[in-house]
């Protein structure tokens, strides 16, 4: 039975390090797809996940356990994003493979789909990031964090220190807007329909 | 109820209580804004979920800081020691073929397979081994037994020649032989005696030379960038000196 967060994080503590790594190979993926789909970069978004992982262990002590170490990470990586898009004094973008190779996406489809469904799903993943990077941070951010992530509002509230109001507002605002530019871009999809 | 999208949105994400959800179901069945807005945005969630990152090329790990280094040997010869220790080792070799009193700053260097060491750590070689081989006393010693030997022959003599004419050509040839034989004895016992000698001389001061060279590199393990240099110096000194007599 693999251990949990909060047991491989006591380890770490303890000065283990493969149990610190296991944490890095357990949230590696989901805290580079936040800093990409937050800052839309692909070589940026590596870095800001590297980063958050060695901010991570170097304020390993600090880690008091009240929040759960995933939206601790969250938060250092969020931090980071910020960081970066002041830097760069640039809104996100979205950056989409400019080929799209239709073996390598056969291999990522599931059985049932066929070539035409595959292709469709990736125009509409560009239309959608498109759309997201249109967005205001504060919305972006929190549709990520739900959507992706699956956050409860609670969760995304702690994390961006803001009312659970707040949060619902800028959901519902944010999912508006993108339901208007993705219709507006012509993408149609039944997907969760 | 429409005004606020808190029970929309809440109702959407599934995040609403048992009594919040059966009242906005019950706004739904007559609310067709509200279905036609909660319809449109599930669409979108749906949409969104297409949206995927690049795969990227992880590998990144935490590795421990280098580990701590080997603790460093006590006596570690750096290039520049090594040269310095190999500059003594053909310094010392030279200067002890060189038979050289050097004086430096008030310091006596006495070097030669020939001169006493006056280290004190290999005095238990034996103070007589250590005595400087005096060659003129030496050479003086054989020129006096030789001639012992010569006066020893001339008083055997007047007895033999007295006789001589007594004598056949046979008994003068075997006394000849007799004399030559003793005497070819004597200097083979001298000889060895000799060679022995030579080899102790050179046993010992090869032990001596060996301890200096050992006291030498210690001091040199010991010594600061200026008593390199000062040491540096004084081989340079002995070098030439040597160069010089030679």
């Amino acid at each position: 039975m693999p251990s949990t967060d909060e047991e491989l994080v006591a380890r770490s503590m303890g000065g283990d390090l493969d149990s610190f790594n296991q944490l890095v190979l357990r949230w590696e993926r989901p805290i580079y797809a936040l800093a990409y789909r937050v800052i839309g970069r692909e070589e940026d978004a590596r870095d800001v996940a590297q980063e958050t992982f060695l901010r991570a262990f170097r304020a390993l002590k600090g880690f008091k356990g009240q929040a759960k170490f995933s939206s601790w990470l969250y938060r250092i990586t969020l931090n980071l994003c910020r960081d970066w898009m002041r830097r760069e004094r640039r809104t996100p973008v979205s950056q989409a493979p400019e080929g799209v190779d239709i073996i390598e996406m056969a291999g990522e489809g599931t059985p049932s789909e066929s070539i035409e469904d595959l292709v469709s799903r990736h125009e509409l993943g560009r239309a959608v990031g498109k759309a997201m990077a249109l967005l205001p941070e504060e919305q972006r951010t929190a549709i990520i964090l739900k959507e992706y992530h699956g956050l409860t509002f609670q969760e995304i509230a702690d994390l961006l220190d803001c009312p659970l109001s707040t949060v619902k507002t800028r959901l519902y605002q944010g999912l508006s807007v993108l339901r208007k530019h993705l219709h507006e871009s012509g993408v149609e999809s039944t997907f969760g329909q | 109820m429409c005004e606020s999208k808190d029970l929309l949105i809440g109702f959407l994400y599934g995040e609403l209580d048992a009594a919040d959800r059966r009242t906005f179901q019950a706004h739904l069945t007559s609310c067709a804004d509200c279905r036609e807005e909660l319809a449109g945005l599930r669409a979108t969630r749906g949409q969104i979920a297409s949206w995927s990152p690049p795969e990227p090329d992880f590998g990144f790990r935490i590795v421990r800081g280098a580990a701590a280094p080997p603790p460093a040997p006590r006596f570690r010869i750096s290039p520049a020691w090594g040269l310095a220790a190999a500059a003594v080792l053909i310094m010392g070799v030279a200067a002890g073929i060189a038979n050289l009193d050097v004086s430096y700053g008030g310091l006596v260097v006495r070097t030669g397979w020939n001169r006493g060491g006056d280290v004190a750590s290999v005095q238990e070689a034996g103070a007589q081994a250590l005595a400087p081989v005096d060659w003129s006393a030496q050479t003086a010693a054989l020129d006096r037994r030789l001639r012992e030997l010569e006066t020893s022959a001339r008083a055997h003599a007047p007895v033999q020649t007295a006789s001589a004419d007594d004598l056949s050509d046979a008994d003068v040839l075997r006394l000849v032989r007799e004399m030559l034989g003793q005497s070819e004895t004597r200097q083979q016992r001298e000889f060895a005696l000799r060679l022995t000698q030579i080899a102790q001389d050179f046993d010992t001061k090869r032990k001596l030379d060996l301890a200096a060279i050992d006291q030498g590199m210690a001091r040199l393990q010991n010594a600061s960038g200026a008593e390199v240099r000062q040491y540096r110096e004084m081989m340079q000194r002995v070098a030439l000196a040597a160069y010089q007599q030679k």
